[in-house]
């Protein structure tokens, strides 16, 4: 065990890497899709060999890349089991929460030679889910607002409390009222398992959005 | 056909949510495109008559649209809300079929692509099994050959390029240098099939709308002469609305893209079908039999109908396009390397450089451009540039996009800094400075300082 120790580390960063990339593309994605924001700050960009839509504002990629950057140490241990992108309506209840439930396989192994691109068409078909979603998914009321929150395991969050990632950009515990939601709808929309991570990607859906 | 089709494709519109684009159902049920197209139509027909669920579907339109007093080829997806008014646009339709069946409304055309690249990919070595398009001679470079191509000197890109943003077929095409490989075969092959597709296409321009059934099988065949790899590549780019495929595009591009070209060879015979566009895809069938080379008295016919009526438009088009297609090649070398699409054969560029982003897009012209692949000394990538240049009201308006960029392996370490002219000369009006700097900022080999004369020398030419 212990001669896997660098190992392990490297690991870590490779799949939060992925994983943290994955997560600023499918943000984006659900931003626009969900119109959160407006199209016009959109733009086409590639990833995955495919097209898919980032912002082009730059506080708003700022913001992302930082909550980001923040998760990456969390993922990298595996303390974050779920990172969920929250849609609020006016008043700040949650309309819709989108769900990337993460975690480690059993079997953690870097071994195989297409593993990048095979994990690279698992997120593609995440990104490609999302894009379609509004099938399956309410309107949202206008004027919504979204938020990130990280469920992690044990006490990670103390750590994060302590040590500010990144400066001037605090986490702080989520209120309830951001967490809960009044009759939630569960809608799946993908799983994938991959050698490196597992990912399940759900939508809860508040019943009645107006 | 029996009907299980329909509870196949219900089920996977229904059931999985997906969208099932023609070319995704022709690989997944194994059939041929023109019979998954008219399996779209009728399940769509059907769930129509029905009115039960809510289903949204694109459309695949080809034909000619008279811009500006120019006319060109387009070929477009559309929602089917704006299908008939696109269809009132156009003067002449040469083909409308069903594209792909959703739930869900798309915003923009991005999973559409999406769909197709995985499906393809899987089914890269005969993702044309099932397409319209037919070659006998495309096939693959045996491993000698390949060896042979590659230790031939690799010649600098023939063609010109084209601008990036032309939509209208009868602007200026270019050829993409197929050196452009993401593999690095490609320099050879596009070298070697590029004259011949020169020819060829230059044959087929100047009888293209007309007739030239001979010339017309010519282009699909020229194009998938072109080995796989270059060409799908080529073809790839072309699609405005798959902009950025991967070798493994390539394929299907082509098959799609010569698809459209040997729809727009047909016009001719699809002419006097045609006149109210159907959703049926009649002139699908008959695409098919002008791919597959079925000379029919019929269609020699129609052609000399056709050729009448379109002498006018087809005359100066074509003049036009020989003149600057003979112009381009004089001067091939400066202008490859900032060429940002180069078309393999003029003639297809036409039909696909004419092909505008898809209507829904909401991206204006600065569209991203193909990835083009890579060749051992010179190279392309995609790098995202901001233009700024100044509209007709007078507003400077900022785009960004990818631009595919070409540099040399040498020059990578050229700074940033160095060059001071930005690739974009002509759209600057007030605002070059700023331009510059927004170019400078890009990548290291943004503005190669040994390059300069042929940027401009693209510029100029426009």
């Amino acid at each position: 065990m212990t001669t896997l120790t660098r190992q392990d580390l490297n690991f870590g960063q490779v799949v939060a890497d992925i994983l943290c990339e994955f997560l600023e593309v499918a943000i984006h994605l659900i931003l626009y899709v969900r119109e959160v924001y407006p199209s016009g700050i959109f733009q086409k960009r590639k990833k995955y060999n495919v097209p898919v839509q980032m912002s082009c504002h730059p506080e708003l990629n700022q913001y992302i890349q930082d909550t980001l950057h923040c998760v990456k140490p969390l993922i990298e241990k595996n303390d974050a089991e779920k990172v969920v992108v929250v849609i609020m309506d006016k008043e700040h209840h949650p309309v819709e929460r989108f769900v990337f439930e993460i975690s480690q396989p059993p079997l953690l192994s870097i071994s195989s030679d297409t593993l990048l691109s095979h994990v690279e068409q698992l997120l593609r078909a995440f990104i490609l889910k999302i894009s379609v979603c509004d099938a399956v998914l309410n309107n949202n009321p206008p004027g919504c607002s979204f938020t990130v929150l990280v469920h992690t395991r044990d006490s990670a969050t103390r750590n994060m409390e302590k040590v500010q990632v990144i400066k001037d950009f605090p986490w702080i515990v989520a209120d309830e009222q951001e967490v809960h939601m009044q009759e939630p709808r569960l809608i799946p929309l993908k799983t994938m398992t991959s050698d490196i991570v597992k990912m399940q990607l759900y939508v809860e859906e508040r019943a009645q959005k107006t | 056909m029996d009907e299980l089709y329909l509870d196949n494709i219900d089920e996977y519109v229904n059931d999985h949510d997906k969208i099932v684009t023609y070319k995704w159902l022709s690989l997944t049920l194994g059939v041929h495109v023109n019979t998954a197209k008219q399996m779209l139509f009728h399940y769509l027909d059907h769930k129509r008559k029905e009115s039960s669920g809510q289903l949204h579907a694109t459309y695949l339109v080809s034909g000619k649209m008279v811009d500006n007093g120019q006319t060109s080829h387009k070929v477009s997806v559309v929602r089917e809300e704006q299908l008939e008014d696109f269809k009132a646009k156009m003067s002449l339709i040469v083909s409308v079929h069903v594209y792909s069946v959703q739930k869900a409304l798309l915003k923009d055309s991005s999973p559409l692509y999406s769909v197709d690249y995985d499906a393809v990919r899987d089914n890269l070595k005969n993702c044309s099994r099932y397409s319209a398009i037919r070659c006998a001679s495309a096939v693959p470079l045996s491993s000698v050959e390949l060896q042979q191509t590659r230790q031939t000197p690799q010649a600098p890109t023939p063609e010109p390029a084209v601008k990036k943003s032309s939509m209208n077929g009868d602007l200026p095409l270019t050829s993409k240098p197929p050196a452009k490989q993401q593999k690095g075969i490609m320099g050879m092959f596009a070298n070697k099939t590029a004259s011949k597709n020169q020819d060829s296409s230059r044959e087929v321009k100047s009888k293209q709308k007309e007739e030239a059934d001979a010339p017309v099988v010519d282009v699909p065949k020229s194009k998938p002469a072109v080995k796989a790899s270059p060409m799908t590549n080529f073809f790839g780019t072309q699609k405005a609305k798959k902009p950025d495929k991967s070798v493994k595009e390539e394929e299907t591009a082509a098959a799609a893209a010569a698809a459209a070209a040997a729809a727009a060879a047909a016009a001719a015979a699809a002419q006097s079908s045609s006149t109210a566009p159907q959703q049926r895809p009649s002139s699908p069938p008959e695409e098919k039999q002008e791919a597959a080379a079925g000379q029919s008295t019929k269609n020699t016919k129609k052609d000399s109908r056709s050729k009448t009526k379109r002498i006018e438009d087809s005359d100066s088009e074509e003049e036009k396009m020989e003149k600057k297609k003979r112009r381009r090649i004089k001067k091939p070398e400066p202008d490859s390397s900032d060429e940002d699409v180069i078309p393999d054969s003029p003639q297809q560029m036409e039909i696909k450089e004419s092909l505008p982003q898809p209507k829904k897009e909401i991206e204006p012209v600065s569209h991203s451009h193909p990835s083009l692949p890579v060749m051992k000394t010179r190279k392309r990538r995609r790098v995202l540039k901001s233009r700024t240049f100044l509209d007709d009201e007078g507003c400077i308006v900022t785009e960004k996009g990818y631009e595919s960029e070409s540099y040399s392996e040498a020059e990578e370490d050229v700074p940033v800094k160095q060059a001071p002219k930005n690739p974009f000369p002509a759209k600057l009006t007030a605002s070059n400075k700023e331009d510059e700097k927004k170019g400078q900022k890009k990548t290291a080999s943004a503005n190669k300082g040994t390059k300069q004369a042929s940027i401009m020398g693209f510029f100029q030419k426009k």
